[in-house]
Parts: structure tokens; C-alpha cells; sequence
């Protein structure tokens, strides 16, 4: 198999009518064999590129590719992708066995090699034994595995999955993630998997895109995208932070809260304005004249596995701390965090300039290093 | 407590109001003395009669034939009427339809049966057989697009999204989606269109005509000749068979329905 991208948008435009488009001038590719994540607040058009691949609505504008070969004018039936719907579209008039075999029966496929294939996919998604139940008798966990078998019966290159856990439990939804990410790896074909969660993201994907207003705000790895935020949106939808304003005096050196503190960030205009976000578990509780920054504690939750406390320096400006240590509400306490914390953000940077700046200055550092 | 039992006897008694005149027609129909009053003797001899009129049961078998054809005719025109109406997009539009669809089920059927009279006069369709089947499709159509629209609009659109995603093309989006899932409508409108066919008389009366006649419009005749203890017997029967197909019915819903409404519960 080549190794070009399974999924290629260019410059695709979604839009109903008059209103704003739904998805503005979208490119990206997606490679085989790989677990992508759409990650977004609800209604920032995640559902819509699912249906732009799967085909059952046409662009505006720009084009789709589907390995290698441009698929605008070819109808959602004869593309080689399938989808696990949000909310399973199972057929009620249906059993269990004949909602998996659906696809098989349509390629007219012989009686016996259905029967082999149908069983094998509820095999897959541990159904065996399922298959003459009525979809009504099928709780909901089982209703999205019958989904998920219905759609790999098929064989297709892609699946396409929209947002398949948000119905479930808490407990179910992490079983099934961790279902869902030993299934793609067994597959072995490219899993392009919807959901507002981020812990979610985080957890199962290879790769995350983050879009917010018909828009990929950013695309990388999950530790990429957590440790290095490309702007507020970003830093404030995945985890926690503290996004402060500050100024970047030169390369490596940086002033917020009144202060100047070294950083491993670069590539910045002298002086100029620019947003840091510091994650609220690489703050750590000292004696206040230990800290870089004195605070007040204003308040504290208890989350379960940590304390969230809530502080205040002299500036005003509040901070969100994670940590297993508990204090006093009302006490002075001082903050530290190491250069590697600081994440530096130049405003209204796109993803392309960001990308750019991150490898300029990491070449120098080589070169500085060197 | 005293509530139910208030609300039991009220639905008793307007039971009893309703039903008593057809208990009191059925009950004579066994009468001997051939009035509708004081009873003399149990006798099946109406019925006898009834089973030798040949006259009469050309007309039960006419009846019966119109109902059969057009509520079978109906059903499939309103059925993919019901669909073409579903399919329109623009609110507006489907709004229009539908309004111009229930005019015909709410417009009185004298005025239905003599617009058809007129049709049938100037387009130079002779009265008969002919004339009483495309009447009794034409008003019937409607009737199965209203039972059968609901349970498309209550069809989620993404099962059509999921059959054309695992590869089926708009035949069998059809065959294998839409009309498995609408059957308890098609089966309610086809069950409806029956009975309004085969209870039908304004229309009937209008653009029947050339000897053919249906059982409604010839109950009506000879009631108008007067009273003979026959006709008893033809509606007692008449009566058994829509009781027959009202369970029929209700079986037949009952059992489609029981799947759905679980499903819509789990929702
Ligand atoms: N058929 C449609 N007509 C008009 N607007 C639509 C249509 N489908 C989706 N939209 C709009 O597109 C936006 C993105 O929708 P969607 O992709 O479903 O978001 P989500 O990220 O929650 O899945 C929403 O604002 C929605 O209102
Ligand atoms: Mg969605």
C-alpha cells in the first residue's frame, strides 16, 4: 500500500445559505492507519467534516480526496468508509444479526460467507451469541458495539465515529475507550473519532485536531497540544491553565506578575506583548520566600485525587493550583515552577506561523547549543 | 375511588346508548313475526332469505371487490404521496401540501360525490363500476397519507444517513428502510381506507348509476321501501364483519407497535 494520505481536504468551505459557513477554507490531511480525533465545542462543525468524508453532504467549496482520488462527485454509498452515528441508527425493524449484515447483503454477498463475516465482526466487538436479539432488547453499550460491528463488517479504510461514548456512563465510556483504541490498532485502518471531551482526546489519539468556529485552530500529538497551546482557545479547552498577559523582553526571558523569569520560549519581537499559560499541577506549594510568586490562598476544592486552591497575588491576577498538598484558606504561600512551565503565546498567531517560529528557533537553539 | 367509579358509569352508559339501537336491529333480525316489534319466535329465516337473494349478494360481492381494489390502489398512491410530501425540504411548501390533503378529509362527502358526478359527466366516464372505484380511490388516498406521513416524520433521518453510508442506493433506502419502517402506518391506512370504502355511502350514491350499486346504497333503497326484517340480518353481519376486522386491526397495530414504542422509550 502507498503511504499517502487516506484523507485529504483542500481547501474545503462549508456553507447553508446565508449564514456564516460552518467550516472556513478546512485543509488537512489524515494518514493511514492512524487514530485522529476532531476535538471541539458543540457546534464548531466536528459532525460536518464526518459527513463531508462519509459523503452525505457536498462542499461548497474546495475538494476531498479519499486515497488519492478526488471524491466530490462520488455518492456517500460507494465510498469506502463507514460511520458509527451518534445516536447508532440502528434499523428497529431489524435484528441484531440482520443490522450488522446490512452492508454484506446490499453487495450481495453468498448466505454463508455473511453469515461468517457477521458473526466474526460481533466476535470483534464481544457480541457473540447476540445476534437474534431485537435491537430494543440491547442496552445502550450494546447498541453502540452492534453500531461499531455494522460499520466494520464492511471492511472500509476509514471509520468514522461521532462522538459514540457521550451517551454512555461515566464507567462504561472508559471501558469503551480503551475498546475502542485496541480496536483501531487491531484493525488496523484509520479511525477519524468525534468528540467535545478532551480528556477523551487526550487519552485515545494519535493525533488531535482542535477546531472551534469551522476552524482547526491546532493539529499535533496529545502532548503537544497540551504542552504547547497555540493560543487561548486552545490552552483554556484542553485541561486547566493560567493564561496571564506578560512581555516577552528577549529570547528566553520573559516578564509577568511584576517579574522576569527565564523560559525555554523564543523567536518573539522584543518586548512584545504576548500570553503565558502555566498548567495548574506544574505549580508547586512553597514557603512564600522560596516561591518565584507570593500568593493568598482565596479558596480550595477537594477533587478527588487532587486539591484545586484558588489564589490571588499583589497584582490581582488569580491562580489555579493542582496539588496532593492541602493548605489553610487565608494563608501566604509562595509558587514555583520551573523555565519548562512557562508557555510562551504571541496573539493571533496562526497555526502556520506557529509551526514556523517553533522550528526557527529551535534551529538556533541547536546552533547557540552548538 | 369515587371518581373512577362516576367516570365507569358515564362510559357505561354511553355505551349503552350507542350500541343499544344496533343490539335492538340485531336482536329482531331473529324474529319470526317480521316487525320490530314484539318478538314471537327465534328464526333464521331472514338469513336464509338473505343467502338466496343472488341480487343481493352480486351487490355484497361488488361491495366488497371496490373496497379490496381501492383501499389496495390507495394505499400504494398514498403511501409514496405520504413519502413525496416528506421529502420536500422546504417547510412552507410541505405545509401546502399537507393543508391541501386534509380539505379533502374534512370536505363533506356530498359535496366530494357530486364534484366526481360532475367529473364523470363532462370527462364521459360512464357510471358504474368504474366511476364508484376511482371515487372511492380518490377519497381515500388521502386518509393513508395522513395515517402514514406521522410515521415517516417520526422515522430519524440518520437511519437513511446509515443505509446509503453502508452502501444501499435509493432503491433500497426504500424497500429496506422506509417501508419496513412505515408498515404499521401502511397497514393503518389500509385498514382505514376499507372501512371508509366499504361503509361509504354520500359518495356512492352520487356517481353510482347502470344497475351497479354497493350494499350502503342499497340498504338505503330498500329501507326506503320499507321495512323488512332482511335488512336486519344484512347489517347484523355487516356488523360481525367490521367487528372481525377492527380486531383484525388491532392485533396487527398492537403487535408493530409494541417494537417501536419500546425503542422510543430506551430513547
Ligand atoms: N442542514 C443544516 N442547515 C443549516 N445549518 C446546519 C445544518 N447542519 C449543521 N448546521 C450548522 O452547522 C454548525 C456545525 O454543526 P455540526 O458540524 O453538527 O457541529 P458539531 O461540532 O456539534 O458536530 C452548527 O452551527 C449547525 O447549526
Ligand atoms: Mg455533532
Amino acid at each position: 500500500m502507498s503511504n499517502q494520505a487516506i484523507i485529504r481536504f483542500e481547501k474545503v468551505t462549508k456553507q447553508y445559505d446565508e449564514d456564516p459557513p460552518v467550516l472556513n477554507d478546512v485543509s488537512f490531511e489524515m494518514e493511514r492507519g492512524r487514530f485522529y480525533t476532531l476535538l471541539g465545542p458543540s457546534g464548531c462543525g466536528k459532525t460536518t467534516i464526518l459527513r463531508l468524508i462519509a459523503g452525505l453532504i457536498e462542499p461548497t467549496s474546495g475538494k476531498i480526496y479519499i486515497d488519492g482520488k478526488l471524491v466530490n462527485d462520488v455518492p456517500a454509498n460507494k465510498r469506502q468508509v463507514n460511520t458509527v452515528f451518534q445516536d447508532y441508527a440502528l434499523f428497529p425493524h431489524l435484528n441484531v444479526f440482520e443490522n450488522v449484515a446490512f452492508g454484506l447483503r446490499i453487495k450481495k454477498l453468498k448466505k454463508e460467507e455473511i453469515k461468517q463475516k457477521v458473526r466474526e465482526a460481533l466476535r470483534f466487538v464481544n457480541l457473540e451469541g447476540y445476534e437474534n436479539r431485537e435491537i430494543k432488547e440491547m442496552s445502550g453499550g450494546q447498541r453502540q458495539r452492534v453500531a461499531i460491528a455494522r460499520a466494520i463488517v464492511n471492511e472500509p479504510e476509514v471509520l468514522l465515529l461521532d462522538e459514540p461514548l457521550s451517551a454512555l456512563d461515566l464507567k462504561l465510556r472508559t471501558e469503551m475507550q480503551y475498546e475502542l483504541r485496541e480496536l483501531q490498532q487491531r484493525l488496523g485502518i484509520t479511525f477519524v473519532f468525534v468528540t467535545h471531551d478532551q480528556e477523551e482526546a487526550l487519552a485515545m489519539s494519535d493525533e488531535i485536531f482542535v477546531l472551534n468556529n469551522g476552524v482547526i485552530q491546532q493539529r499535533g500529538t496529545p502532548t503537544d497540544i497540551y504542552d504547547e497551546p497555540i493560543n487561548r482557545f486552545v490552552a483554556n479547552f484542553i485541561g486547566e491553565s493560567n493564561i496571564l498577559k506578560g512581555r516577552m523582553i528577549q529570547d528566553y526571558l520573559v516578564e509577568f506578575a511584576g517579574k522576569q523569569f527565564t523560559c525555554v520560549d523564543g523567536g518573539f519581537n522584543p518586548n512584545e506583548t504576548v500570553e503565558i499559560v502555566i498548567r495548574p499541577e506544574d505549580l508547586e506549594i512553597t514557603p512564600p520566600e522560596k516561591g518565584k510568586i507570593q500568593v493568598k490562598v482565596d479558596s480550595q476544592l477537594f477533587r478527588g485525587v487532587h486539591y484545586e486552591i484558588c489564589c490571588y497575588d499583589q497584582q490581582g491576577t488569580e491562580w489555579i493550583i493542582h496539588t496532593t498538598k492541602k493548605v489553610n484558606v487565608g494563608d501566604d504561600i509562595g509558587l514555583y515552577f520551573e523555565p519548562e512551565a512557562i508557555h510562551v503565546m504571541r496573539i493571533g498567531e496562526t497555526e502556520e506561523e506557529f509551526d514556523a517560529r517553533l522550528e526557527a528557533y529551535h534551529e538556533q537553539g541547536v546552533a547557540n547549543e552548538g | 375511588m369515587k371518581k373512577m367509579k362516576l367516570s365507569t358509569i358515564y362510559l357505561f352508559i354511553v355505551f349503552v346508548i350507542l350500541y343499544a339501537p344496533i343490539f335492538y336491529l340485531m336482536f329482531f333480525s331473529f324474529n319470526s313475526g317480521g316487525k320490530m316489534y314484539h318478538f314471537e319466535q327465534f328464526t333464521l329465516d331472514w338469513y336464509r332469505e338473505l343467502f338466496h337473494d343472488t341480487r343481493l349478494l352480486i351487490i355484497v360481492l361488488n361491495t366488497v371487490i371496490i373496497a379490496l381494489l381501492s383501499s389496495v390502489i390507495s394505499t400504494i398512491l398514498g403511501v409514496f404521496g405520504a413519502i413525496a410530501i416528506w421529502y420536500v425540504r422546504k417547510n412552507y411548501q410541505k405545509s401546502l401540501l399537507l393543508s391541501f390533503n386534509n380539505v379533502l378529509i374534512v370536505s363533506p362527502d356530498v359535496i366530494i360525490g357530486a364534484s366526481f358526478l360532475i367529473m364523470f359527466t363532462v370527462v364521459g366516464i360512464k357510471l358504474g363500476f368504474t366511476s364508484v372505484l376511482l371515487s372511492h380511490i380518490a377519497f381515500s388516498v388521502p386518509i393513508v397519507v395522513i395515517m402514514v406521513l406521522p410515521k415517516l416524520q417520526e422515522m430519524s433521518s440518520s437511519l437513511i444517513d446509515a443505509a446509503q453510508d453502508l452502501g444501499a442506493g435509493r432503491r433500497e433506502i426504500l424497500t429496506k428502510v422506509i417501508l419496513p419502517y412505515i408498515t404499521p402506518g401502511i397497514f393503518a391506512g389500509f385498514f382505514m381506507a376499507l372501512t371508509y370504502s366499504l361503509d361509504d355511502f354520500a359518495v356512492t350514491f352520487f356517481v353510482t348509476g347502470n344497475g351497479f350499486s354497493t350494499l350502503s346504497v342499497e340498504i338505503y333503497s330498500l329501507a326506503r321501501r320499507g321495512i323488512s326484517l332482511n335488512i336486519n340480518a344484512l347489517s347484523t353481519l355487516l356488523f360481525l364483519f367490521t367487528i372481525i376486522l377492527v380486531i383484525g386491526y388491532y392485533f396487527i397495530v398492537t403487535k408493530r407497535n409494541g417494537r417501536a414504542v419500546g425503542l422510543g422509550a430506551r430513547k
